[in-house]
């Protein structure tokens, strides 16, 4: 080799050196401590971590021993060996400067690596020498540590000469769980050692320490043989008692002596610093639990009280030190527990709550570095492999094994992961737990976040094949990329393969697999969902084709809505209706939100999904939240103005009306579902479609021939107009309301009785064509004079003579939310002239307000269906709406006249203006707005969570949750919608009886 | 959670325990109980027991009649009054909705909630109560009303008397049902006892105080008296109160103690004791909850009828016992208006939440008072912004009403089970033509 000074400055910066001046005068001064051999360092320096880290310890460690460096250096491997260490771990450099005489465990290379019960060999013998001629804690654990480290820098070595770390990973993965038993059973023999020779933790006599039989049990990565190069170990403890001579509880005593010493021996303090830390809080009721049980307690506890994620900790049980027949007894008695624990309800969502949970805590700053808990880290492709586990375990033992590698090669031989997807996994893991590898063993921290800094990044990508920062950063994100995609394509695309051949996969479940993953998902129905999934994706047609790309995640999100086997059965119907159309699979193919948004709505309301299945084209405005906003009246009575231009015959001009009404509500619906609308944009919406949709129909009856309403125009024989009332006037309509209504005429060309006639007959027409029996319209005429036994419709006049005689206040009070909607302006006006008389009155006298007061003590008694509670009624119910609305309609008959401002048939609008007055105080406003904004909206959204209307909060549990859920409640809300409700309305129900009746001192 | 299951297991196979009674309280706080064989325990333990929640007081509504009674094994005591023939065995109940929530309606959970708060807050509750109760000869009323055991007075040692072997003999059932006790003695009126609970923790103490008052009855049947917890039976002799002594802890430090401070009380303290004065005219329907509760607090004496405190001023609705010298650890109030016969998880449950909402906003606690209320005139009270507890049942009902405190505290359902029911309670009272008035006008008019 070439003397270092031939080497140009930018051959050095190829080589890898970043301090290059200082490097020729280094390796000048290596040449000059150890000879020639010092020439050889240059290649591997070259190929190691970090080449100026390798060459700076190379000098320190020369100066310290010349002689060993020297010979290590004289052989090519060896040198290659040594200087990999140096470059890749600052924390095997510090190692090596402490004990320098550990540099021989580089001598010779290991073509294998010690099995697991050589190691134990040497590793009791060392803590057994070192335990001569007393104890000192000291000194046994150093030695062990000492053992342990320079094992680890054997292994080292031996892991970075690798030709391909990536396909040797789990091979170094398990021998680091070796080394760890190791480790701790030399610790348990130095504990035993320790308990009978010394006094400090008790005074024990030597046969009841060897009548002591303890087993130590490893769970998680050290369980399953794919540890880390740091990280703690998780362990428990069983203990019986050898015979009857030593007492089972005095046997446990000294077992936790044991067990203590034994985790201390690694972690305690000593000379050489701890190893890692042994964490015992895996074992029964975790921290407050006894450190060591007997077997039975353990089976008795995990029968009894262990939760889920007990379970599958379990999974990677495996007895690791002391005595194996005891440790090996424990595992086959819980794995038959483990295999069981699927079977629990909840299961799967236990564990996805976990999972969530576990990302809750990442601090926001660490997601993206984070290699094993972000998003596309090792614990995906863990939680993914260990649910497949769990769901398929149960019936098929040949997927009960304990580490990840290979569990995937089981579930792949298995048949429940296609062999492609098994490769991908497989790769990606172990590309990952590479990069953990490497960047653990740099300082030996225990860390899985990927390193900042330029440098930490070029010596993580030259250990694994790569150039520098940019390319492991690219390739890192796009593996991570890969593995979140992962979960879908492995868990859920194969449902699909029981029912449908899929293209480009090998793999295929049966239908009891598949109908244990859905159940395991939340369907109730696996059976039907499997039926419904076939249709969906079987034969060759294109729709077919996108439906199987699409349904796994469709099926995934319709598993985390509240009626998983609903809505899959309304996307199958939907489907069959539009799946002829090319844009709706392509929208759902393409569109992130779609789907998403579809799923939402079908999950969540069956009025939107009854709907959807009228007008399935809807679908399209999923694409944008902007088609779900409400259309204005005018568009819609435009719309409808074309309809009726085109004369076409009544009942097709009929139903083409209705077909927009329908689609209408339907496009109000899904953005009340959707989170996209707000309550009042929701009830001016309905209340502009209401609007829009008389008054097409009177028009359509009063100018088609057909109707026969007569022989004459209408216009000619008289005006005609539509009051609305009640929630109606107030533009306050929800889905499923009622019209409110009145009619008014004025007699133009005709008699008095045939202008009655013909408005009469324009109403019954109006009400036959009309009703539509898909979405219920209803127009309640009660509200007129004389309530039931009254006339239809009456003339201008007729209203005028009956207010002026008859009227009562109930009736006035009914005009304060009277509006003309529909029919002639100038006969809308003059009625709006007349009621105000009687609406805004200029005094309402005592007794009048005293009967307001009766009427409505004797309807909350009355009107309240029989046996309903009065706190759950919506409408009449303590302090809903009916009470707000009665309080403010009060306000306005007594105030009305005096403060214009107040006169407005919408309640909250009449609310505020009444504090704007000074009539009502803000806060009392408030609390009242408060409860009628909640008991309106859990009105609407029980109608389009059930497509039924209700007054009532409901009881079922269920149901609540699914209105707390479009009411954007967090899933599993059904309590503290029902504490909501109830409190608000409590307080409402206190102002109002203050304002409304008046203080009182007895009830 | 599982050594206590196996301890109750174990203990009931060892003793050849025969039947195992589930406690739990309803709202009215009356004790139920339902027996079951040892053999259901198990059973008990994982799924809970279910009955019929309609049945049963307040606690649920009739559409939604199941319900389960779940165990607490730390609460297993085997009963001493049952001798060794068929021991019976005992624990309190949570109960619980058939999908396995807590039930709103439960008075432990209602408690179990408030200290959750509490908890939250980084606070544990401890109190010990001194109960008073009667000793009178039977159930029956004389033409006199009831007739006391005897006629002994404060402290009275009565020698050969029935209230000093009763209360030896119920101490020392307490004690085998692991309730410390602290202290006992004779209480002023004739029959009357007291009996001082050793401190614990809220929870603990409810369902200590439930267990305290069967113990009393049993003891008393057993030695042939009866004891009652009514908290007015005599017109002319003082009535059965519940005073109950509190202090926060934080972790092992006791929250009220601040060296150096006005009666060494921290500023928690402070604030703790200004939202129970602010708050307790609407938790009283609920700490005194029978229309008979309103004779003690009105029947003068040492009765707290007014909204203020003192140290050591025994008139004080609340009083700051004297601090002793190097006893941080028990510096703590003491509530006076309780009665014996409250359901301790709602009472202790507003209690606590009324300080702590004091804590929470940081309440200013008023001036301390330290004259006998009782003798000042209304005006001096007035001029001294005291203001008085309810005067009756009815009274109290009113500002429980208003109470956003209540109605959080105990929940919705429970908040207005509890007015609906005292609201009936009074109403009854109310429609009743009483010995008083027959005396006062039969003859007059």
């Amino acid at each position: 080799m070439a003397d270092a000074r031939s080497f140009g400055l930018s051959e050095l910066a190829r080589l890898g050196f970043v301090e290059l001046e200082a490097t020729i005068k280094k390796l000048d001064q290596l040449v000059a401590v150890v000879g020639d051999s010092g020439r050889s360092a240059l290649d591997p320096l070259s190929r190691s971590a970090s080449p100026d880290q390798a060459l700076n310890a190379l000098l320190d460690l020369a100066e310290i021993d010349k002689t060993a460096i020297k010979k290590l250096l004289k052989s090519a491997d060896s040198a290659e060996r040594l200087i990999l260490c140096l470059g890749a771990s600052s924390a095997l450099v510090d190692f090596l400067r402490r004990h320098p005489e550990a540099l021989n465990v580089l001598d010779k290379s290991e073509a294998k690596l010690p099995g697991v019960v050589d190691l134990k060999k040497t590793f009791i013998e060392t803590a057994i020498d070192a335990a001569k001629p007393d104890f000192q804690s000291d000194r046994v654990w150093s030695s062990i540590r000492y053992r342990y480290r320079k094992e680890l820098l054997r292994l080292a070595a031996f892991d970075l000469t690798q030709g391909n770390p990536e396909s040797g990973m789990h091979v170094v993965a398990a021998h680091l769980a070796d080394l760890a038993s190791a480790a701790l059973e030399a610790g348990l023999q130095a504990a035993r050692v320790e308990l009978t020779t010394t006094s400090d933790h008790g005074v024990y006599n030597a046969t009841e320490v060897a009548d002591t039989r303890l087993a130590v049990i490893a769970m998680g990565k050290c369980g399953a043989r794919e540890l880390n190069y740091i990280s703690d170990v998780d362990v428990i403890f069983v203990a019986e008692s050898a015979n009857d001579r030593t007492e089972s509880s005095r046997a446990l005593e000294i077992a936790t002596r044991l067990a203590t010493r034994m985790m201390r021996a690694m972690d305690g303090n000593a000379s050489e610093p701890a190893l890692w830390q042994v964490d015992p809080n895996l074992r029964p009721e975790g921290k407050s639990g006894a450190l060591v049980r007997t077997l039975d307690s353990h089976l008795a506890y995990y029968d009894r009280w262990a939760q889920n994620w007990e379970f599958q900790a379990l999974l990677k049980a495996r007895v690791i030190a002391g005595d194996e027949q005891l440790g090996e007894e424990y595992c086959a008695k819980t794995q038959a527990l483990v295999w069981s624990s699927a079977g629990r309800d909840g299961f799967v969502e236990s564990a996805q709550k976990m999972r969530e949970r576990v990302m809750e805590f990442i601090p926001n700053e660490e997601v993206d570095r984070q290699i094993k808990l972000g998003p596309g880290g090792l614990r995906d492709i863990e939680f993914t492999v260990q649910l497949l586990q769990l769901v398929h375990g149960r019936t098929d033992s040949s997927v009960q094994v304990r580490d990840t590698l290979s569990a995937i090669a089981a579930l792949r031989d298995a048949g429940y992961i296609g062999r492609e997807d098994a490769a991908t996994f497989d790769r990606d893991y172990r590309f990952l737990r590479l990069l953990e590898h490497r960047i653990q063993l740099s300082a030996m921290r225990r860390t899985h976040l990927m390193p900042t800094s330029e440098s930490a990044l070029r010596a993580i990508a030259r250990q694994v094949g790569l150039k520098n920062a940019d390319e492991l950063t690219s390739r890192w994100e796009a593996v991570k990329a890969e593995v979140r995609s992962l979960h879908q394509q492995v868990f859920y695309r194969p449902l699909l393969s029981a029912v449908a051949r899929l293209d480009n996969s090998d793999l295929s479940l049966s239908s009891e697999q598949a109908e244990d993953r859905l159940r395991a998902i939340g369907f109730l129905d696996a059976k039907s969902a499997m039926t419904h999934i076939q249709a969906l994706t079987s034969g060759l047609s294109r729709r077919a084709a996108i439906q199987r790309s699409l349904l796994p995640v469709l099926i995934q999100w319709f598993g985390e809505g509240s009626e998983p086997d609903v809505a899959l059965l309304a996307f199958r119907r939907l489907s069959e209706d539009l799946g002829e159309s090319p844009w709706f699979l392509r929208m759902l193919r393409d569109s992130s939100g779609a789907a998403n948004r579809l799923t939402t709505v079908l999950s969540l309301s069956r009025l939107a999904t009854s709907l959807l299945e009228k007008i399935p084209e809807a679908a399209a405005w999923l694409e944008h939240s902007g088609d779900v906003q409400p259309r204005s009246s005018n568009e819609i009575s435009s719309e409808m103005a074309s309809i009726l231009e085109r004369h076409e015959d009544l009942d097709k001009t009929a139903s083409a009306l209705k077909h927009i009404r329908r689609r209408e509500t339907l496009r109000l619906a899904m953005g009340a579902v959707l989170g996209d609308l707000s309550l009042q944009q929701i009830e001016i919406g309905l209340t502009a479609i209401t609007e829009c949709y008389l008054a097409a129909f009177i028009e359509l009856v009063s100018s088609s021939k057909e109707s026969g309403v007569s022989s004459r125009p209408v216009s000619e024989l008289l005006e005609f107009a539509a009051i609305a009332m009640g929630r109606f006037g107030g533009e306050e309509l929800g889905f499923g309301s009622d019209a409110d209504l009145m009619f008014v005429y004025r007699a133009n060309a005709a008699s008095n009785d045939e202008a009655q006639k013909v408005a009469e007959k324009i109403i019954s027409e109006l009400k036959r064509l009309s009703a539509d029996p898909v979405l219920e319209f209803e127009i309640d005429i009660d509200l007129r004079p004389e309530g039931k036994n009254g006339a239809v419709a009456r003339s201008l006049d007729s209203y005028r003579q009956y207010y002026e005689r008859w009227a009562n206040t109930w009736e006035s009070q009914a005009l304060l939310r009277a509006r003309p909607v529909a029919g002639a302006k100038a006969l809308c006006t003059d009625f709006e002239e007349l009621i105000d008389k009687y609406r805004y009155p200029q005094l309402l006298d005592a007794s009048a307000i005293i009967q307001i007061r009766r009427i409505k003590a004797r309807v909350e008694t009355e009107r309240l269906p029989q046996g309903a509670d009065a706190r759950r009624h919506l409408k009449l119910g303590r302090g809903s709406l009916s009470d707000v609305e009665w309080l403010v309609q009060l306000m306005q008959l007594q105030h009305g006249h005096e403060h214009p401002p107040i006169r407005t048939p919408k309640t909250l609008e009449a609310l505020s203006a009444c504090v704007a007055e000074g009539l009502i105080a803000e806060h009392d406003a408030r609390v009242l707005k408060e409860a009628w904004l909640l008991a309106s909206r859990v009105r609407s959204a029980s109608v389009l969570w059930a497509n039924k209307r209700t007054d009532v909060l409901p009881n079922d549990r269920r149901q609540l949750d699914g209105i707390a859920r479009i009411l954007e409640y967090p899933a599993g809300s059904a309590s503290a919608l029902e504490q909501d409700y109830l409190a608000f309305t409590r307080r409402s129900r206190g102002v109002f009886e203050r304002l409304f009746y008046g203080q009182t001192e007895s009830e | 959670m599982d050594k206590q299951r196996d301890f109750v297991l174990r203990t009931i196979e060892e003793r050849s325990v025969k039947f195992v009674r589930l406690w739990f309280t309803d709202v009215a706080g009356t004790l139920k109980s339902v027996a079951i064989a040892p053999a259901e325990i198990e059973g008990a333990f994982a799924e809970g027991i279910g009955f019929d929640g309609s049945a049963i007081e307040g606690l649920a509504r009739t559409y939604e009649a199941d319900m389960l009674a779940c165990p607490d094994p730390s609460t297993f005591q085997i009963l001493p009054w049952r001798g060794e023939i068929d021991p019976t065995a005992r624990m309190f109940c949570d109960i619980q909705t058939p999908d396995g929530q807590p039930a709103a309606a439960d008075p432990r959970n209602v408690l179990r909630r408030a200290l959750a708060k509490a908890s939250d807050m980084g606070f544990s509750f401890y109190i010990h109560p001194e109960i008073e109760f009667y000793l009178l000869k039977s159930s029956s009323i004389g033409p006199e009303g009831p007739i006391p055991v005897d006629k002994a007075g404060y402290f009275d040692n009565v020698p050969g008397g029935t209230a000093h072997d009763f209360r030896r003999r119920a101490v020392s059932m307490l004690e085998q049902l692991g309730i410390s006790v602290e202290f006992s003695h004779h209480e002023g009126g004739p029959g009357q006892n007291e009996i001082d609970l050793r401190y614990a923790d809220a929870l603990t103490m409810a369902d200590n105080i439930m267990t305290f008052r069967t113990v009393i009855k049993e003891v008393a049947i057993e030695q042939g008296v009866y004891a009652t917890f009514m908290p007015k039976p005599f017109t002319e002799h003082p009535g059965s109160g519940m005073h109950t002594h509190m202090s926060l802890f934080q972790g092992d430090t006791n929250a009220f103690f601040e060296p150096g401070g006005e009666y060494h009380l921290s500023k928690t303290a402070k604030h703790f004791i200004a939202g129970l004065l602010h708050h307790a005219p609407e938790i009283t329907a609920v700490t005194n909850q029978y229309v008979n509760s309103y004779k003690r607090l009105w029947g003068g004496g040492e009765a707290p009828s007014f909204v203020c405190w003192g140290h050591n001023n025994r008139s004080a609705l609340i009083r700051v016992p004297l601090y002793k010298p190097n006893k941080g650890q028990s510096s703590r109030i003491e509530y006076r208006a309780i009665d014996s016969a409250a359901n301790p998880y709602l009472a202790y449950a507003l209690i606590l939440s009324a300080g702590l909402k004091g804590i929470e906003n940081e309440y200013e606690l008023p001036a301390e008072t330290e004259d006998n209320v009782w003798s000042l005139t209304d005006s001096e009270r007035r001029a001294m912004g005291i203001q008085p507890l309810p005067q009756s049942l009815d009274h109290a009902i009113r500002k429980l009403e208003e109470s956003e405190l209540a109605a959080e505290t105990l929940g919705e359902e429970v908040f207005s089970y509890v007015l609906a029911n005292k609201r009936r309670e009074w109403s009854e009272y109310r429609s009743q033509v009483t010995p008083f008035e027959l005396k006062q006008n039969l003859e007059t008019l």
